[in-house]
């Protein structure tokens, strides 16, 4: 309770913040929802050409690429220090204050700053998902609509998690290597069905770097492909130990922190 | 049993050197030699509630590494801490609730808001209720003057009033121990003094403990009794001040600017032989003595009286003169 009152607080105080440049948030709006209008649009050109992708609808591919956008934009939102870390909080030595605070290092961290124009993607994201739900004539059951909340938190995690465990390299080598941006473009190759991938692309996509637990996998119920069942329930298994592992690994990070000379 | 306990506490770090260039950023990534280096080497102290230490050292000397696993900021790489019964590094959420912390070269407000409501931030962090919270508020603003300052954001402020504000906030969860990391860095003398007095209030009043490193000798004289100094990891002093000046020759000296060009013949003043005399140039000359032996209003008043004098400075023994004071005697004891 205490912990989501502060997170709200932190919140107004950011939102406050970024309220004084009005213009500049409305540009981060603005580009931010070009850039996902796009990314729709390749899909709209794709299924200009094709009627089906392996036996997968138009409308269908939307569904997914609706719910790995409702689960970024959250992700999104929440990562922007995870990006800056290294440089803002490691080599400044901005960490120490950090430590300094009776909450968890990783909750301050997550929720000082946040990338609001990002929320424009957790709603476009419920807008495409309710459109291809509509078209595509689905008649969730109760426990779907229960499922459906949980499943988006697992994504999110699943996404924050990733980031947090490269993030975290920060805390061994001060070094920038760069390691986040590839791995971060790779997250549109889980909002496609992995049977489209060959086997190597599957694996690494499901067991390796789980993006396909956080977009692809999840929607399969709502879609009534039973084939992909058992991935369906491994969702929350795999947020809950992608989970743990971020929190070790950074907690163990912590550890090594050197901080800066004075 | 005292506050702080620390036991043989060390602190190594492992650093590597850099090679440059392209070529060299990528062997860098794979090949380190790395080296070790004693931050911190096996120093013993204890402090008992309610005093005020200052913790003195060249730069690079250790203190900011000791603050830092005081606070819990880094893991010692060996011996033990205890500090109200907790255990800084791995009791941190629960620890960092009874201290208060403040980094003379960093801000732990947030930048882009107005100091109140870094305040307001802190009171919710630290679940301080809003009866105590406007009553400190108001407590630590009869010293320092925080209420003009209360609606700018932090990055406006001067280092002076940032200081003033990161004070109060270090204070605002009313913690038992204050620590302060070379709080009067790039102070002006008015701030200084503002800091000072502050300070002391806070010790004496609110009864909070206060441990500071600095290397501004004023600072510890104007404030604390007992004074630790650090010295490449090791503690060298542990302390009262009055103790340490007793047992070292400490050395001021004193400049004098001539009016005009001339040689200055210190056998027709009539000093004490224990004063050393240099000519610097023909408009400088400098005396060196020892304070306890001639006290330094008696020097001046010879010099100023018996000379054409523009200018006089008089120059105290800095924290390097002591340390190496120290060394050159092969240790105080």
């Amino acid at each position: 309770m205490r912990h989501l009152s502060i997170l709200i607080h932190y919140f107004s105080q950011y939102l406050k913040a970024r309220l004084e440049y009005k213009g500049d948030l409305l540009i981060a709006v603005f580009t931010s929802f070009s850039a996902t209008v796009a990314s729709f649009g390749f899909l709209y050109i794709l299924f200009h050409r094709v009627s089906s992708l392996q036996g997968w609808k138009f409308e269908e591919l939307i569904f997914i690429y609706g719910f790995s956008l409702t689960c970024l934009g959250f992700f999104n939102v929440l990562s922007l220090n995870l990006y800056e870390f290294g440089e803002r909080y490691i080599m400044e030595g901005r960490f120490d204050q950090v430590l300094l605070r009776p909450l968890h290092s990783l909750f301050q961290i997550l929720f000082e700053a946040f990338r609001i124009e990002s929320l424009q993607e957790v709603l476009t994201g419920l807008v495409a998902l309710g459109y291809a739900g509509w078209k595509l004539r689905l008649q969730p059951t109760v426990i779907e609509v229960f499922l459906f909340p949980l499943m988006v938190v697992c994504g999110v995690v699943i996404y924050l998690s990733i980031f947090i465990i490269l993030t975290s390299v920060s805390f061994w080598f001060e070094d920038r290597i760069g390691i986040i941006p590839p791995v971060y473009n790779m997250i549109p190759f889980g909002r496609y069905p992995t049977t489209i991938y060959n086997v190597f692309l599957q694996f690494l996509l499901s067991w390796i770097i789980p993006f396909a637990f956080a977009s692809f996998y999840p929607t399969t119920l709502f879609l009534d492909r039973r084939e992909f069942q058992p991935y369906f329930y491994l969702v929350p298994l795999v947020a809950a130990v992608s989970g743990t592992m971020a929190l070790l690994v950074w907690n163990r990070g912590v550890k090594s922190y050197q901080s800066t000379g004075n | 049993m005292s506050l702080i306990e620390v036991r043989n506490l060390s602190k190594i770090f492992k650093t590597f050197d850099r090679k440059e260039g392209v070529w060299g950023g990528i062997q860098n990534l794979f090949v380190r030699q790395y080296r070790d280096l004693k931050a911190v080497d096996a120093i013993s102290f204890s402090i008992d509630q309610g005093e005020m230490v200052g913790y003195i050292g060249a730069n690079g000397a250790g203190k900011s590494t000791t603050i830092k696993m005081l606070t819990g900021i880094l893991v010692p790489t060996s011996g033990a801490i205890k500090v109200g019964g907790y255990i800084p590094f791995r009791d941190r959420n629960s620890y960092t609730r009874t201290i208060g912390v403040v980094f003379g070269q960093r801000t732990q407000l947030w930048w882009d808001i107005a100091v109140v409501e870094s305040f307001q931030l802190l009171k919710k962090i630290y679940n301080v209720s809003d009866k105590d919270y406007q009553e400190r508020l108001e407590t630590f603003d009869q010293v320092l003057n925080l209420k003009r300052l209360l609606h700018t954001p932090v990055r406006k402020l001067s280092l002076g009033q940032r200081m003033r504000c990161d004070l109060a906030a270090s204070l605002l969860h009313n913690p038992m121990i204050l620590f302060l990391d070379e709080p009067t860095i790039g102070l002006d003398v008015v701030a200084k003094e503002n800091v000072r007095q502050f300070l002391r209030r806070v010790n004496q009043e609110l009864k909070v403990t206060v441990l500071l490193t600095t290397h501004d000798l004023s600072d510890i004289e104007e404030l604390c009794r007992r004074i630790m100094i650090i010295d490449k990891g090791r503690l060298l002093f542990d302390g009262a001040l009055a103790e340490l000046r007793e047992r070292l020759a400490c050395k001021s000296q004193v400049l004098l600017e001539l009016k005009e060009p001339g040689k200055v013949n210190p056998a027709a003043l009539g000093l004490n032989s224990d004063i050393e005399f240099k000519q610097l140039d023909e408009m400088r000359c400098q005396f060196i003595f020892d304070k306890r032996i001639v006290p330094s209003a008696e020097l001046i008043k010879i010099v100023v009286n018996s000379l054409p004098v523009r200018d006089v400075v008089l120059e105290d023994t800095t924290i390097e003169e002591i340390v190496r004071e120290i060394y050159s005697r092969g240790g105080i004891e």
